[in-house]
């Protein structure tokens, strides 16, 4: 159970991120986070495993107060929470067998991982997580000579490599196209169903967010003007969608998704 | 939209401007009292200011040049006719100065007069002043570098093409003798007796007097050599009957003569005059006469100024290659403490990080040769000392290269690595090194090169390498041994420079 309690999140330049969220998640959701670029999504997710220091504001998890915690309690919360991210992330001249070994990092001792040794159960778990990610086969290339789907493909086995609780994605597809969208999805909703692993992802796509989510929350303006059930989300109309995204937002339709868009900022 | 009702931005400067404080004339006789105050009165305060501080400090400067060009004299009045007697260009730049003056009462007039300021180009004459007081000071002197130009060649044209200093051939000294009695006997001297493989003097007459004090001349004896080397030198020297070796003169000159092409020589000498102890004895003593040569025999063979050199040119590499090597060691951590993206995560971090940068700064803005200075005092003369000033240079070098490549890198490998829960030296391993591998290959082997060509001049003032010779061959003034010196030093960092692209290719 992940509950968030006034969370806000001033910059040190004076913008205001996040101002009083407040949201709780059931362990086992897909939570999906919807709203503009800017509305606080990437901030929200940063401040629940603390790679953005939140303002004010609690951050419950199974009962601790995870803006509390430093050091090395720090560490061991964020070995159970798993991160996604758009870009991928990874450490592009480092093979993609080791970008996932880094998954392991928060469990294996600094001078054995410094040498890169990780124990037999840890190699084992990294051939298992790329199998199930299917890139079994790329394991030996650099990362960077991977396509955009493989590269996230690598980005999610490193979050499963962590025995996570809950993984975080931060628009998890927006570097991808709508094929390899759905497939980055539908590992995501594997892990999130078989392993009962509670996911968060921002996404911009309002079929997929019908498709994939449990439950739904908006953001503008660093403040939740939405909180949405699967059945919710379904009956979404435009003019709601619209309501979160604000006047600026249009349905692009005929295509493969429907998506929104932002117009440019002129 | 909204942009069409704000007013035009020009429009509205112009109506903000206000008339200057003063008419134009005010600010004229203003800035001929004060330059620049005219300009600070027609509201031009910046221009007024730049004016004012420029004038000042052109003053100050013609000043002291005016100064030091009559050192002796105390009143203006002698001061200046000298200093315009000595240095003709004194007065070109008096009357740059003097004009400069008139154009800023001039700009000063016209700055008040025109709403805005006036263009007159005062700021850019401002320039061509301080260009021609800084020509002065430069004792820049296009005749000399002219005219002189050619007293460089002798010496240039030896640095150019050393290689006959590079080979000696080994020589030795060819003694060939001949005998004369003196003075003359009935009885008859014998002639030399021809030798093999060895030279010898035919003296005829085979006797004779020597030349006496009181001016009489001696004999004049026609001496032959034989079985000398060929097209040689070859000086006429005496040994007396005591054993005393001198050189023969004549005409004030010693005696030289160079053998034909079969090793012989004719030449004419008189009996020179020698006083003679008394416990030499009276009565006829033999005198010998000898024909020496400086002879070179055998092949040629690498001159000791051409092994040197490459003695130290290896050395001068390895003060090089070492210097790298623990600046590499030296810098590694530092540099990762230098990082902006890797210490900003606490106040003490951020006070450290800027602890070690301000301490590289600092020793990066002395230059190697005063490194050098201070280490030769502390390990003495020698290639240690060299090896040390790089060291210390090349480590605030490379940490500040490290670091900012460091800094460059993509944050969000950091990011994604910091959230499965590694610590710091976790993150520095799996994040940060691997993209900092390819900068640092890169600037590690620009260093390299760096330290090599320092280390070749890092000698001229003790620490070790080429450097050091060449600094001495230049001092006395040997000119061909220093050329030799220069051309190993130009193939060896034409050689790196070439190796160090090559490699920094492969790697990055």
């Amino acid at each position: 159970m992940l509950e968030i309690r006034h969370l806000t999140k001033v910059y040190g330049d004076g913008t205001v991120a996040l101002e009083d969220v407040n949201f709780s998640v059931p362990d086992g959701e897909f939570l999906v986070i919807i709203g503009l670029s800017g509305s606080g999504k990437s901030t929200l997710l940063r401040c629940i495993n603390r790679l953005i220091n939140p303002t004010e504001g609690e951050i419950l998890w199974n009962g601790v107060d995870l803006a509390k915690l430093e050091g090395a309690d720090l560490r061991h919360a964020r070995r159970k929470i798993g991160m996604v991210f758009q870009h991928f992330n990874l450490v592009r001249r480092s093979t993609v067998y080791t970008n996932v070994m880094t998954g392991r990092l928060g469990y294996t001792p600094t001078m054995s991982s410094v040498f890169h040794r990780f124990s037999k159960a840890d190699q084992q778990k990294a051939w298992a997580s790329l199998d199930r990610l299917g890139i079994r086969d790329q394991a030996h290339k650099l990362a960077r000579e991977l396509s955009g789907g493989q590269q996230q493909r690598v980005g999610v086995s490193r979050a499963l490599m962590q025995d996570p609780e809950m993984i975080l994605a931060d628009e998890p597809v927006a570097s991808l196209d709508p094929v390899l969208a759905h497939s980055i999805l539908e590992y995501l909703e594997k892990i999130n169903r078989e392993d009962n692993i509670t996911v968060l992802c921002s996404l911009h796509y309002l079929d997929l967010v019908q498709r994939y989510s449990t439950s739904v929350l908006g953001l503008r303006a660093g403040h939740v003007v939405y909180q949405g059930t699967k059945k919710d989300i379904q009956r979404m109309s435009d003019e709601e969608f619209k309501d979160i995204y604000g006047e600026e937002a249009v349905r692009v339709g005929g295509g493969l998704e429907g998506s929104l868009t932002e117009r440019g900022e002129e | 939209m909204r942009k069409q009702k704000e007013k035009d931005p020009r429009i509205q400067m112009a109506e903000d401007i206000k008339p200057g404080f003063v008419p134009p004339f005010v600010a004229a006789i203003a800035s001929a009292i004060i330059p620049g105050l005219g300009q600070f009165l027609s509201r031009s305060f910046r221009k007024g200011l730049v004016l004012l501080f420029s004038f000042a400090t052109i003053l100050g400067l013609l000043v002291w040049r005016f100064k030091l060009a009559a050192p002796r004299d105390n009143a203006w009045k002698d001061i200046i006719p000298k200093a315009f007697h000595l240095q003709p260009l004194m007065i070109w730049v008096t009357v740059l100065v003097g004009l400069l003056y008139l154009w800023i009462i001039v700009d000063a007039y016209f700055s008040a007069k025109k709403l805005g300021g006036a263009v007159t180009g005062v700021t850019f004459y401002l320039l061509v002043v301080f260009f021609a007081i800084g020509w002065q000071i430069g004792g820049i002197d296009l005749v000399a570098l002219t005219t002189q130009a050619g007293d460089a060649v002798p010496a240039l044209s030896r640095v150019l093409w050393p290689w006959e200093r590079a080979i000696t051939y080994p020589k030795t000294l060819l003694i060939g003798k001949g005998e004369v009695l003196s003075p003359c006997t009935d009885e008859v001297f014998p002639e030399t007796t021809p030798l093999e493989d060895h030279p010898y003097i035919v003296v005829a007459p085979t006797c004779g007097k020597t030349s006496e004090q009181s001016g009489d001349e001696g004999t004049t004896l026609t001496l032959n050599g034989f079985g000398f080397a060929p097209d040689t030198e070859t000086e006429i020297w005496w040994k007396d009957p005591i054993g005393n070796e001198f050189r023969q003169r004549q005409g004030g000159e010693y005696v030289k003569v160079f053998t034909d092409g079969n090793g012989q020589f004719v030449v004419d000498v008189i009996m020179p005059y020698r006083l003679l102890p008394p416990s030499a004895g009276d009565g006829p003593k033999i005198w010998e006469v000898q024909g020496r040569q400086i002879a070179s025999v055998g092949a040629g063979e690498l001159s000791s100024e051409f092994k040197l050199v490459i003695e130290k040119m290896v050395e001068t590499i390895f003060i090089g290659m070492m210097a790298t090597f623990f600046g590499i060691i030296l810098a590694l951590p530092i540099s990762f403490l230098a990082a902006r993206n890797l210490m900003s995560m606490s106040p003490l971090t951020i006070a450290i990080y800027y602890l070690v940068r301000t301490f590289m700064n600092i020793i990066r803005s002395i230059e190697p040769l005063i490194w050098a200075i201070i280490a030769v005092i502390v390990v003495g003369l020698g290639p240690f000392a060299g090896i040390l000033a790089l060291t210390v240079h090349s480590m605030a070098a490379l940490g500040k290269l490290y670091s900012e490549s460091i800094e460059s890198i993509d944050p969000g490998p950091i990011e994604a690595v910091q959230a499965t829960g590694a610590n710091w030296l976790q993150v520095v391993m799996y994040a940060v090194v691997p993209q900092v591998i390819p900068p640092f290959v890169s600037f590690t082997i620009y260093r390299w090169d760096i330290n090599i060509r320092m280390s070749t001049i890092i000698g001229f003032v003790g620490g070790g390498g080429i450097g050091f010779l060449l600094a001495q061959w230049i001092r006395l003034l040997d000119y061909a041994a220093a050329g030799i010196a220069v051309w190993f030093i130009a193939i060896t960092v034409a050689i790196l420079d070439y190796v160090s692209a090559e490699i920094r290719q492969r790697f990055v």
